[in-house]
C-alpha cells in the first residue's frame, strides 16, 4: 500500500503533553496539526494520518457513479462513532433518510486479513513475490491497535450493516436540505452556528466537529447557477473551518460547473480527491491492471493538506482503485499493471507504449 | 442496447432507490430520437397492458407532438387504447402550453390539458395527481415519458426542470422515467445535467461523421444519406455496484419502424487488446515452418556418424550462404541427414569461427569453471 513518506523535521516541538488532552478520534500529526479519521484506514495510511483539524476536504463526484456517497458514509459515521458532532446538507429532500445508509463499525474479530493465506506460506520452495508491495500491507495492520481504550482512532466500517440507532439520536447531528434554499444564507448561517460550537483556543481539544456537504452544485438546488455566490460561500466556509476545531468535506460534479469554476473550487480545496467509475467488460483495462474484476472504481489524490508546512506530500502512488472487501469492507489499493502477454504483440510500428486507449491515459503508477 | 434499457425501465426501482431514469439524446447529424422515443414508449406500454412490470399505469407529457398522435401511434402498434385507457394518460402541453386559447375542446378522456408551462411545481403537481388517478395511492407504482426535455428547459430554468426530474425520480410512487432530449439545442452544461440527473444515457450519432461538418460537398451528400437512414445508438448505463457499463447497436429507419441491429465488427471493436510492445514476437507462417525446420548444430555429432568438420575461418569462404537469415539456415543432424541427404548441398550452413586453434572440439568443459570469483 501506498503511505506517504512525510519527512519530519528535527525541529518537532514537545507535542506529548498535547497528546494526553486530546479527545476520542483524534490524534497528534506532524507539524503541530491534529487529525482526525476519514473513516477509510487506507485513505488514512495514504494521506498521512488522516485529514488535520482546520482543512477543508473537497471531492470531485463523478456523475456516472455513486462512490463518493461511500466516501461520505465511512467519514460521517466514524464522526457519530467518536461522539463527534455532525452537520450534513444534501440536495436530497430527506437527508435524515442519508443516515440510515450508515455503516457500522466492524467488529475486531471480524478484521479482515489481506495477503495469503497461513498454508499458502508454508510453501516451501522458490517464490516469485510478484508485485511484491501487495505484501507490505500486512506489517502496517497492527499498528491501529497502539491506541488503547474503547476508542480506536480508525475504524474498519462494514457497509452491509447499517449503523446503530444510538449513534445517530441523541447527538449533536443536524441535517438539512438544500435543495430549496434560493440562496446560500442559510447554509451559511448553519455552518456558523454550527462551528460556533467548536472554536479554537490554545488549550486541549476536547472534541472536534465534522461537516459534510453532499453534491454542493447539483442541478436540483436553486443557486447552482449562481457560481460567483457559490465560490464565496466556500471560501468563507473554509476560512470559518480554519479557526475551529473541525473538518469539512464537500462533494461536487465538476461536470456540472465551467471549467474555469472548476478550476477556482479545486484551488479553495487543502485536500483535493476525485473518484471515476469503470467501465463493465473494459477489456482493455481488465489486460492492463490485476485484480480488475473487484474494482469498483478509481480514487485519486491531487492534493493533500499542507498545513504549518512548506513541504509538499509527495505520494507514491496518485492513483487507487476502490474495491469492497468481501462487498462490507473499503478498501484502496495502488493499481498493479497486469504481466504483458508478450506472444501476441503487433507490428514492428506500433508506439511502445504500454497504456494503449486515452481512458488509461491519466493512471499514474 | 434497445431491448435492455426496455427491460430496465419494465423492471423499474427497487424498494429506497431513485427510479431509472432514461435520457435518449439526439442531434441533427442523426434525428432519430423522436422514432426512438416511440419505440421504447410502446414497448413500455405493451409491458405494462401485459402485467410483466410492477409499473400499473403510464404518464405521457407530451411537449413536441399532439396527443393524437400518440393515441395514433399506439393503435398502430395494436394497442387498443380504448380499453387500455385506465393504464394511459395524456398531459397535453402541445396545443395550449400558456394558456392562450379560451376553449380547448376535448379530445378524449385520456387526455388532459395541461396550460402552465412555465410553471415545473405545478406540472410536479399535475403529474403526481394524474398518475394517482391512474393507479391509486398507496404503493402502486407509474412510470413517466417525458416527450421532449428541450420545450420544458424553452421555459423553466434549467434548476426547476432538474429538481423536477430529481423529484419525480425520488417519488414513491414512480416505477421509471424518460425523456428525449435534442442535444445540439443546449448548451453543454444542460446536456450535462441531464445525464447527470438519469440512469441510462442512449444517444444516436451517425455512423459515418462528415468531414469538416460542410453539408454542401458533393462526396458528403452520400455520407448524409447514408446518415439519414443509419445511424449507431450508444448506451451508458449506470449500475448499482458503480461501474457503467457501455453497450452499442446499429439503428436502421424503415417503414415499419426501427431497427436495432448488432453492430458490425467495422471499427466497433477496440484494435489493439494488449499492450503494445515495441518488437515483433510474432512469427508470420513462413517462419513458422523454417523455424521448425532448423536443425540445431551439436559439435559432437556430423552426418551419419562422422565428426563435423567445423569450419574454423582458415578454409575458403562459403559466403554465399553468409547472407541468409538465421531462420532459414539449416545444418544437419543425425536423424535427419538419412532422410534428406541428396539436399544437403541446398541447405544453407552455420558459419562457425572458432576462437583458437587450442581449443578442443566440445571439450564438455564448463568455460565457467575458470573464472575465479
Amino acid at each position: 500500500m501506498a503511505a506517504a513518506k512525510t519527512r519530519s523535521s528535527s525541529f518537532s516541538g514537545n507535542l506529548s503533553s498535547a497528546a494526553s488532552s486530546l479527545g476520542p478520534g483524534l490524534k497528534c500529526g506532524p507539524n503541530g496539526t491534529v487529525l482526525l479519521s476519514s473513516g477509510i484506514p487506507d485513505l488514512d495510511k495514504i494521506l498521512g494520518g488522516g485529514f488535520p483539524l482546520g482543512s477543508l476536504v473537497m471531492v470531485m463526484e463523478d456523475a456516472e457513479a455513486p462512490h463518493h456517497m461511500l466516501l461520505l458514509r465511512n467519514f460521517m459515521s466514524q464522526g457519530l462513532v467518536h461522539s463527534q458532532p455532525l452537520l450534513y446538507a444534501s440536495p436530497a429532500r430527506d437527508p435524515r433518510g442519508f443516515l440510515g445508509t450508515l455503516p457500522s463499525p466492524a467488529a475486531s474479530k471480524d478484521d479482515k486479513s489481506r495477503g495469503p493465506e497461513p498454508d499458502q506460506l508454508q510453501e516451501k520452495g522458490l517464490r516469485i513475490a510478484w508485485q511484491y508491495k501487495k505484501y507490505f500491507g500486512e506489517n502496517q495492520l497492527n499498528f491501529d491497535g497502539q491506541r488503547d481504550g474503547k476508542h480506536k482512532y480508525s475504524n474498519e466500517f462494514n457497509l452491509r450493516n447499517p449503523l446503530e440507532r444510538h449513534f445517530i439520536n441523541g447527538q449533536r447531528v443536524d441535517c438539512f436540505s438544500i435543495q430549496d434554499s434560493p440562496d446560500l444564507s442559510i447554509l451559511q448561517d448553519r455552518c456558523t452556528t454550527f462551528l460556533s460550537q467548536l472554536p479554537r483556543n490554545d488549550g486541549s481539544i476536547s472534541c472536534a466537529g465534522r461537516i459534510a456537504i453532499q453534491s454542493f452544485c447539483a442541478p436540483q438546488c436553486v443557486y447552482s447557477n449562481m457560481e460567483w455566490e457559490m465560490l464565496s460561500f466556500i471560501r468563507s466556509l473554509k476560512n470559518m473551518v480554519q479557526s475551529s476545531n473541525s473538518v469539512a468535506i464537500i462533494t461536487f460534479p465538476p461536470s456540472l460547473l465551467s471549467p474555469s469554476f472548476c478550476k477556482r473550487w479545486q484551488h479553495m480545496a487543502d485536500t483535493l480527491l476525485s473518484v471515476k467509475a469503470i467501465q463493465d467488460d473494459d477489456k482493455e483495462l481488465a489486460q492492463l491492471l490485476t485484480g480488475y474484476q473487484d474494482m469498483i472504481g478509481f480514487l485519486n489524490v491531487h492534493k493533500v493538506a499542507r498545513i504549518n508546512t512548506q513541504v509538499p506530500v509527495i505520494l507514491e502512488a496518485t492513483t487507487f482503485s476502490i474495491k469492497l472487501q468481501k462487498r462490507r469492507y473499503l478498501i484502496l489499493e495502488c493499481l498493479n499493471q497486469a504481466p504483458v502477454d508478450g506472444s501476441s504483440g503487433t507490428s514492428y510500428g506500433t508506439s511502445g507504449s504500454c497504456s494503449s486507449s486515452s481512458k488509461t491515459g491519466n493512471l499514474d503508477f | 442496447m434497445a431491448k435492455s434499457i426496455c427491460i430496465a425501465l419494465r423492471e423499474g426501482a427497487l424498494e429506497g432507490e431513485l427510479a431509472p431514469a432514461l435520457t435518449i439524446k439526439d442531434s441533427i447529424a442523426s434525428p432519430f430520437g423522436l422514432q426512438v422515443f416511440d419505440h421504447v414508449l410502446s414497448q413500455l406500454f405493451s409491458s405494462i397492458l401485459a402485467g410483466k412490470s410492477p409499473s400499473q399505469g403510464l404518464i405521457l407529457v407530451s411537449f413536441s407532438r399532439s396527443p393524437s398522435f400518440y393515441l395514433e401511434l399506439l393503435k398502430n402498434k395494436g394497442i387498443n387504447v380504448a380499453s387500455s385507457d385506465k393504464r394511459i394518460h395524456i398531459l397535453d402541453c402541445y396545443n395550449d402550453p400558456l394558456g392562450w386559447k379560451d376553449q380547448i375542446v376535448e379530445i378524449s378522456s385520456t387526455v388532459t390539458v395541461f396550460r402552465e408551462v412555465k410553471h415545473m411545481d405545478k406540472l410536479f403537481n399535475s403529474i403526481i395527481e394524474l398518475g394517482r388517478g391512474l393507479v391509486g395511492g398507496g404503493k402502486i407504482r407509474f412510470s413517466i415519458a417525458i416527450d421532449s426535455v428541450d420545450e420544458m428547459l424553452r421555459r423553466a430554468s434549467v434548476s426547476s426542470v432538474a429538481r423536477l426530474l430529481s423529484n419525480l425520480r425520488s417519488h414513491e410512487q414512480i416505477s421509471s422515467i424518460f425523456w428525449l432530449l435534442h442535444s445540439d439545442l443546449h448548451k453543454a452544461r444542460v446536456t450535462a445535467v441531464l445525464e447527470y440527473l438519469s440512469s441510462m444515457v442512449a444517444s444516436l450519432e451517425p455512423s459515418h461523421q462528415l468531414a469538416n461538418g460542410q453539408r454542401g460537398d458533393l462526396e458528403n451528400f452520400a455520407l448524409i444519406k447514408h446518415n439519414s437512414k443509419k445511424g449507431k445508438f450508444h448506451v451508458r448505463f449506470k449500475k448499482r455496484n458503480g461501474r457503467v457499463h457501455v453497450m452499442s447497436e446499429e439503428v436502421h429507419m424503415e417503414q415499419s419502424g426501427i431497427n436495432f441491429t448488432p453492430l458490425t465488427s467495422e471499427g466497433a471493436i477496440n484494435q489493439g487488446l494488449v499492450p503494445k510492445v515495441q518488437f515483433n514476437l510474432q512469427l508470420s507462417e513462413k517462419e513458422r515452418i523454417d523455424k521448425a525446420n532448423v536443425v540445431l548444430p551439436f559439435e559432437h555429432q556430423g552426418d551419419n556418424g562422422k565428426p563435423l568438420q567445423i569450419y574454423d575461418g582458415r578454409r575458403s569462404l562459403v559466403d554465399s550462404k553468409h547472407e541468409r537469415a538465421v531462420a532459414v539456415e539449416n545444418v544437419q543432424t543425425k536423424e535427419e541427414s538419412e532422410s534428406e541427404s541428396e539436399s544437403d548441398m541446398q541447405r544453407g550452413e552455420i558459419i562457425y569461427y572458432r576462437d583458437s586453434d587450442d581449443e578442443m572440439p566440445d571439450s564438455d568443459e564448463d568455460p565457467d569453471d575458470d573464472l575465479d570469483i
